[in-house]
C-alpha cells in the first residue's frame, strides 16, 4: 500500500467492501422482499425492490400451516449428530496420522482425501445398496453416518494441519511423566486443539444443515423430512411455487447458522489459521 | 503420576495391563484411532465407489445388473454430442468460477484482515452465501435473473443503461456466465475465510520488515505474501474445484442444463442419463470420466499439503 | 369377480367419498363386514405409497380420505408420501435398484418401462379398471402395457392436461372472436397480438413439462416424429422442417427470454399480464381465481389448435401407478389401487383435483366437474389424440433418454433462438438421437 492510499481507509476498505456486500446481499434482500410480499405484488409492482403492502401471511402459513418446526427439529438433530460424529472420528484419525505417525499413516491420509472425489449425485445410488444391507433406510439418524462421507475428509485435513502445529515437546513431556499416548491425546492435546475443533464443527454444521440430496432420497416418511426437503416437497406444487413461504423458510432456516457464525467467526478463522501455520 | 509409574513396574503386569501397554505404541494405537474414520469411509464411500466404477464398465440399467462391456460406455460417450457439450461447460464452469472466486476471495480477505469499524460484523456477514441452503438461495437468483421479473434488469432500465431486459439465462453464453456468477457468489466466502486464515498465519514481522525495506503494496504482496499463500491457494482451489465439479443442485435448479445443453455439466448429464432415463452404466461412466480431473487435483492438493 | 355384496357396498363408499367423508365414516365400519376384496390381501399387510404432491391441496385431502376409508374397511394401514412431481423419479429409480422402498409408486412417462422386470403383473387390475372406467384411451395402454412380455405393468391414471390459456379482451382486440382451432389461425392471431404489444410465451428452456408439451405437440401436428415404430431415427423429414419453420415464425411473436423458461415461468408471466396466451395446465386459471382477480376475469382456456394433420396431437405429462415385486404385500397393493382408482372412489378424487388431472379412461368425461365451468372443459379432452413420448416408437429407456435429454425441445430452441436453419437443427437432433437409439 502506498502511503497516500493507506491514509484513505474508505478507498482501501469501505469501497471494495461495499461492492462485495451489495453483490452478496442482493439475493438475501430479494428473499426478504419475497417473504413479505403478497402474491400479486410479487408479479405486478411499480418497483420490485420495495414492498408496498407488506404481509405476514407467508410466515404464518409456513409456521402454522406446514410441519416447518418439525423439519427444523429434524435438521437440528441430524446436523448436531453428524457434526459431533465427524469431528470426533476426524480428530482421532488426525491425531493418529499426525502425532503418532504409525507406518502407513501417509497413505491413509491420502486415502481419506480421495474419499472426497465421488460426486454425491452418483454416489447415492450404490450407497443405497449399503444402506439397505444395514437396514438404515428411512431412519432419520442414519443421515448422521451418511453425512460423514463428505465431512470427515475435510475435517481430517483441517485437524491434521492444526495438530501438526502443536510442539512435539508436549508428548515428550507427557511420556516422561508416564502418561500413555491416549492420555496425552485426551488430557494435553485435546484442550489445545480447541480452535481447530471449533473450525471443523462450524464447517460440518453448515454443510449438514444445508444438505439436500441424501435427505431427499434416503428418507421416506414425512416425519423424517429436513428443512430443505420439507420446503421443496411441500411448497412446490407442479408449476406453482409458494414463493413467499419458500423464501421465508430459507431465511428462517439460515438464521441459526448465521448466529453461530456471528459468535464464532473469530475462532473459525484462527482455527483455520492454526491449521495453516508452518 | 510420576510416583505411580515405579509402583506399576514393580508388580507383575496382568493380561489387561499388558494389552494396554501394547496398545500404547504408535504402531498399534495409530490404526486403532484411525479405524472409525476409515471404517465409515470404507463402508460408505469406498465400496460404493468401486461399485460405481464397475457399473461404468457394464450395460447395467436401473434394476438390471447388465453384463461387462469393457469400455463400450466410454467410446459411446465420446461420440455423443451431448457429452461433448457437458465436457466443454464442466471445464469452463470450473476454471471460470475458480479463477474468479480465488481473486475476489483473496481481495476480500486482504480487506477484512484489517481492523476497522464493524470488522467483526463484516467478517461473519460475508459468510451468508456460503451458509444459506443452496437449493433455496438459487430460487432467489432465479428471480434476479428472470427474463421478465429481474430486479436487476428493472434497475438498469431505470438508470437508462439498457433498453430491454437482459436475457440472463436465455442464450447459451449468457447462461454460462450467469451460472458462474452464482457459483462465485456462493463460493467466495470459503476462499475469503481460507485466505484470512492464511494471512493471519503470516508473521507480522515479515510484513513489517517489508514495509521498512520500502516495498510498496504490490511488491510486498507479490514477493512476500503471495509466495507464502501459494500452497494454501492450491489446497483451497483443489477442495473448491472438487465441490464445483461434483456440484449438481445449482445448475439443475437454475437451467437443468439448458438452453440447448449450453450449461450441461458432467453431474447433470450423469444424473439425467442414470436416474430418470435408467441408463445406469452410462451415467456411471460419465461420473467416472470426471475422476481423471479429480485425481490431478487431488495430486496437487496432496503435494501442497506435504509442502506445508 | 364382482359379488353382489361388494357392488352394494361400493354404492355406499362412492357416496362417502363424494360427500363429507368424515360424517359417514362411522357407517363404513358396519359395512366392513360386507366388504369383499377383489384381491385377498395378505394377512398383516401394510402399504407404503409414493406419489407426487397434489397440484391442489384438495387432491391430497380427497386421496387421504379415500385411503383412510380403505384402512377402515380392510384394516390395512397405508402410509402415503407426497413428493414434488420431479422428485418421484429418482426415488422410484432408487427403489428399483435396491429392491426396497415403497410398495406402490405413482410415476411419470416411461418410468415402468425402464425397470419392467421389477414390476408386478397388474393385467387383471388394469383390465378391470379399464372396464370400470369406460375404456382406456389408446395412449393409456401404451404407458401401461408391456408389449414384449404381453402384460400390464402399470395402471394408467391420467395426464396433467394442457390447454391454451389466453386473454379474452386482447384476442378480441386483435380481431378474433374465439381462439383459433388450427395452427394457421394461431400464427395470424399471434402476429396481430404482437403488433398490439401483447406477445405470447411458450417455454423453450429445459422445462420438463411446459417445453416438452408444446414442442412435441407441434412436431406431431405437422406429421413429424422422432423415430419409426421399429426404433430407427426418423426426425429428419420435411414434416419436421415445416414444424420448425412454423415455430420460428411463432417465436418472433413471443416475449423475449422464453429460451430460459422453466415450468413456473409462463405462469408468472401470464399472471403478471405480460403475455397474451400460453399453453399450460389449469394451474394458471386456478391461481388467477385465487389471487389475481383482474387477470382471472379476462382469462379463457381453449383447446390447443390443431396442425396440418387435422387432429389433436397433444403431449401431456402422463402418470401411472405400479407395484414393485419386492413388495411383501402385492395383493394388498393391488386391492388398494383397485379401491382407490375404481370410479366409485376415484370420481370424488378426480373432482377434487378440479381439472388438474385428466383420467386415462373415457368414462370420466361425464363427470360434472368438466362442465362446471367452460374453462375446465378443454382439460377434459386432454387425452384425446394424446401420443406417447418417443412417438412413433414405444416407451422405454431410449424414449426416456431422448425426453430427459430434451432433444426435441433443443431442436426447436436451436431453430428459434439460435437462428439455426431448420436442416441444421434437425441434423443436430438426429445425431443426438442416433447416439441414443443406436
Amino acid at each position: 500500500m502506498s502511503a497516500s492510499s493507506a491514509s484513505k481507509p474508505w478507498l482501501r476498505i469501505y469501497v471494495p467492501l461495499t461492492c462485495y456486500f451489495v453483490f452478496m446481499f442482493v439475493p438475501f434482500y430479494w428473499m426478504l422482499l419475497t417473504t413479505f410480499k403478497a402474491d400479486h405484488e410479487l408479479l405486478t409492482t411499480p418497483n420490485p425492490w420495495w414492498i408496498f403492502h407488506p404481509t405476514f401471511k407467508h410466515v404464518v402459513d409456513l409456521v402454522a400451516g406446514t410441519q416447518y418446526l418439525h423439519w427444523f427439529a429434524n435438521t437440528l438433530l441430524v446436523s448436531v449428530g453428524a457434526t459431533a460424529l465427524s469431528v470426533a472420528v476426524s480428530f482421532l484419525a488426525a491425531y493418529a496420522i499426525v502425532r503418532l505417525r504409525f507406518p502407513g499413516s501417509k497413505t491413509l491420509s491420502a486415502a481419506i482425501f480421495f474419499a472426497y472425489l465421488v460426486p454425491p449425485a452418483i454416489l447415492f445410488l450404490p450407497l443405497a445398496n449399503v444402506l439397505i444391507a444395514l437396514h438404515w433406510f428411512d431412519k432419520l439418524w442414519a443421515l448422521i453416518p451418511i453425512y460423514t462421507t463428505f465431512l470427515v475428509p475435510f475435517c481430517t485435513w483441517l485437524l491434521s494441519g492444526f495438530l501438526r502445529t502443536l510442539p512435539r515437546e508436549l508428548e515428550e513431556a507427557g511420556r516422561v511423566d508416564g502418561a500413555s499416548h491416549f492420555q496425552i491425546m485426551t488430557r494435553i492435546v485435546l484442550p489445545l486443539a480447541k480452535p481447530g475443533l471449533i473450525s471443523s464443527t462450524i464447517f460440518c454444521f453448515t454443510l449438514s444443515w444445508n444438505e439436500y440430496l441424501y435427505a431427499l432420497v434416503y428418507m421416506f416418511s414425512s416425519a423424517n423430512k429436513t428443512i430443505t426437503v420439507g420446503l421443496t416437497t411441500e411448497l412446490i406444487r407442479g408449476d406453482v411455487f409458494q414463493w413467499g413461504q419458500l423464501m421465508a423458510g430459507a431465511l428462517l432456516g439460515t438464521l441459526p447458522v448465521i448466529i453461530i457464525y456471528f459468535f464464532f467467526v473469530e475462532h473459525y478463522v484462527s482455527g483455520m489459521a492454526g491449521a495453516l501455520k508452518d | 503420576m510420576a510416583e505411580a509409574a515405579p509402583a506399576l513396574a514393580a508388580r507383575t503386569p496382568t493380561l489387561f495391563e499388558r494389552l494396554r501397554r501394547a496398545a500404547d505404541t504408535p504402531a498399534v494405537l495409530g490404526p486403532l484411532l484411525a479405524a472409525p474414520a476409515v471404517g465409515l469411509l470404507a463402508a460408505l464411500v469406498a465400496y460404493p465407489l468401486v461399485f460405481g466404477v464397475w457399473l461404468g464398465l457394464t450395460s447395467a440399467t436401473l434394476g438390471n445388473a447388465g453384463h461387462f462391456v469393457g469400455l463400450a460406455n466410454f467410446t459411446a460417450l465420446f461420440a455423443d454430442p451431448t457429452y461433448r457439450a457437458a465436457t466443454f461447460y464442466s471445464i469452463l464452469y470450473t476454471v471460470g468460477s475458480e479463477a474468479l472466486k480465488l481473486s475476489i476471495g483473496l481481495a476480500l480477505a486482504m480487506v477484512l484482515n484489517q481492523r476497522f469499524r464493524g470488522y467483526r460484523a463484516a467478517r461473519s456477514l460475508m459468510l451468508l452465501p456460503w451458509v444459506a441452503p443452496t437449493v433455496l438461495a438459487v430460487l432467489a437468483w432465479q428471480w434476479l435473473l428472470d427474463p421478465q421479473f429481474s430486479g436487476i434488469s428493472w434497475l438498469f432500465e431505470r438508470l437508462g443503461l439498457i433498453h430491454h431486459a437482459i436475457n440472463f439465462l436465455g442464450t447459451e453464453w449468457n447462461a454460462r456466465v450467469s451460472l458462474i456468477v452464482v457459483n462465485v457468489w456462493r463460493g467466495v466466502p470459503y476462499f475469503a475465510i481460507g485466505f484470512m486464515a492464511g494471512l493471519q498465519s503470516i508473521p507480522a514481522e515479515l510484513l513489517e520488515a517489508a514495509a521498512i525495506d520500502g516495498a510498496g503494496g504490490w511488491a510486498s504482496f507479490r514477493h512476500i505474501i503471495w509466495p507464502l499463500l501459494a500452497p494454501l491457494t492450491t489446497i483451497l482451489v483443489c477442495f473448491s474445484s472438487i465441490w464445483t465439479i461434483t456440484d449438481f443442485q445449482l445448475i439443475w435448479t437454475m437451467t437443468q442444463g439448458g438452453p440447448v445443453n449450453g450449461t450441461q455439466v458432467f453431474t447433470t448429464l450423469a444424473y439425467q442419463r442414470a436416474i430418470p432415463s435408467g441408463n445406469l452404466g452410462q451415467g456411471a461412466a460419465i461420473a467416472i470420466s470426471t475422476l481423471p480431473f479429480m485425481i490431478v487435483l487431488a495430486y496437487f492438493a496432496l503435494r501442497a499439503m506435504r509442502e506445508k | 369377480m364382482r359379488s353382489l355384496d361388494r357392488r352394494e357396498f361400493l354404492v355406499g363408499t362412492g357416496a362417502v367419498a363424494a360427500t363429507a367423508a368424515g360424517v359417514l365414516l362411522d357407517t363404513a365400519g358396519a359395512q366392513a363386514a360386507a366388504y369383499t376384496p377383489m384381491f385377498t390381501p395378505e394377512s398383516g399387510a401394510k402399504l407404503q405409497l409414493l406419489r407426487w404432491s397434489g397440484f391442489v391441496k384438495s387432491d391430497e385431502a380427497a386421496w387421504n380420505a379415500n385411503t383412510q376409508l380403505f384402512t377402515k374397511l380392510t384394516g390395512i394401514p397405508v402410509e402415503v408420501q407426497y413428493l414434488s412431481w420431479t422428485d418421484v423419479s429418482p426415488k422410484a429409480a432408487l427403489s428399483a435398484q435396491v429392491n426396497s422402498g415403497p410398495d406402490i409408486v405413482m410415476g411419470w412417462y416411461d418410468a415402468p418401462f425402464i425397470y419392467p422386470d421389477k414390476l408386478v403383473d397388474v393385467s387383471d387390475l388394469a383390465n378391470y379398471l379399464g372396464h370400470d372406467g369406460g375404456g382406456w384411451y389408446p395412449v393409456s395402454r401404451e404407458y401401461g402395457y408391456d408389449t414384449k412380455e404381453r402384460r400390464w405393468i402399470a395402471v394408467p391414471i391420467g395426464v396433467a392436461g394442457a390447454a391454451a390459456v389466453y386473454r379474452k379482451s386482447w384476442v378480441e382486440q386483435a380481431g378474433f372472436h374465439e381462439f383459433p382451432k388450427n395452427l394457421g389461425g394461431l400464427l395470424k392471431l399471434s402476429k396481430a397480438l404482437k403488433k398490439n404489444g401483447h406477445p405470447c410465451g411458450l417455454a423453450l428452456g429445459h422445462a420438463v413439462g411446459d417445453a416438452n408439451t408444446w414442442a412435441h405437440s407441434l412436431l406431431w401436428g405437422f406429421g413429424g416424429k422422432q423415430v419409426n415404430p421399429d426404433g430407427s431415427v426418423a426426425i429428419n423429414s420435411p414434416q419436421t422442417v415445416h414444424a420448425l419453420e412454423y415455430a420460428k415464425e411463432l417465436y418472433e411473436t413471443m416475449i423475449p427470454g422464453v429460451s430460459s423458461w422453466l415450468d413456473p415461468s409462463n405462469n408468472k408471466a401470464f399472471l403478471a399480464g405480460d403475455i397474451s396466451w400460453t399453453i399450460n395446465g389449469i394451474s394458471i386459471w386456478v391461481v388467477a381465481k385465487e389471487s389475481f382477480p383482474q387477470i382471472f376475469a379476462d382469462t379463457i382456456n381453449a383447446p390447443i389448435p390443431m396442425g396440418p394433420v387435422n387432429r389433436p396431437t397433444p403431449f401431456n405429462l402422463f402418470t401411472q401407478a405400479f407395484i414393485f415385486k419386492y413388495s411383501s404385500y402385492p395383493k394388498a397393493a393391488k386391492e388398494y389401487l383397485r379401491f382407490m382408482l375404481e370410479r366409485k372412489q376415484a370420481d370424488a378424487w378426480v373432482t377434487a383435483m378440479n381439472g388438474y388431472v385428466t383420467p386415462a379412461a373415457r368414462g370420466y368425461r361425464s363427470l360434472p366437474v368438466w362442465t362446471s365451468n367452460p374453462n375446465v372443459t378443454p382439460y377434459r379432452d386432454a387425452m384425446v389424440g394424446e401420443l406417447s413420448d418417443g412417438f412413433a416408437g414405444a416407451p422405454g429407456k431410449e424414449a426416456a433418454t431422448a425426453l430427459n435429454d430434451f432433444i426435441v425441445v433443443d431442436m426447436f430452441a436451436d431453430a428459434c433462438v439460435n437462428d439455426m436453419p431448420p436442416k441444421q437443427a434437425i441434423q443436430r437432433a438426429e445425431n443426438r438421437l442416433k447416439a441414443i437409439y443406436g
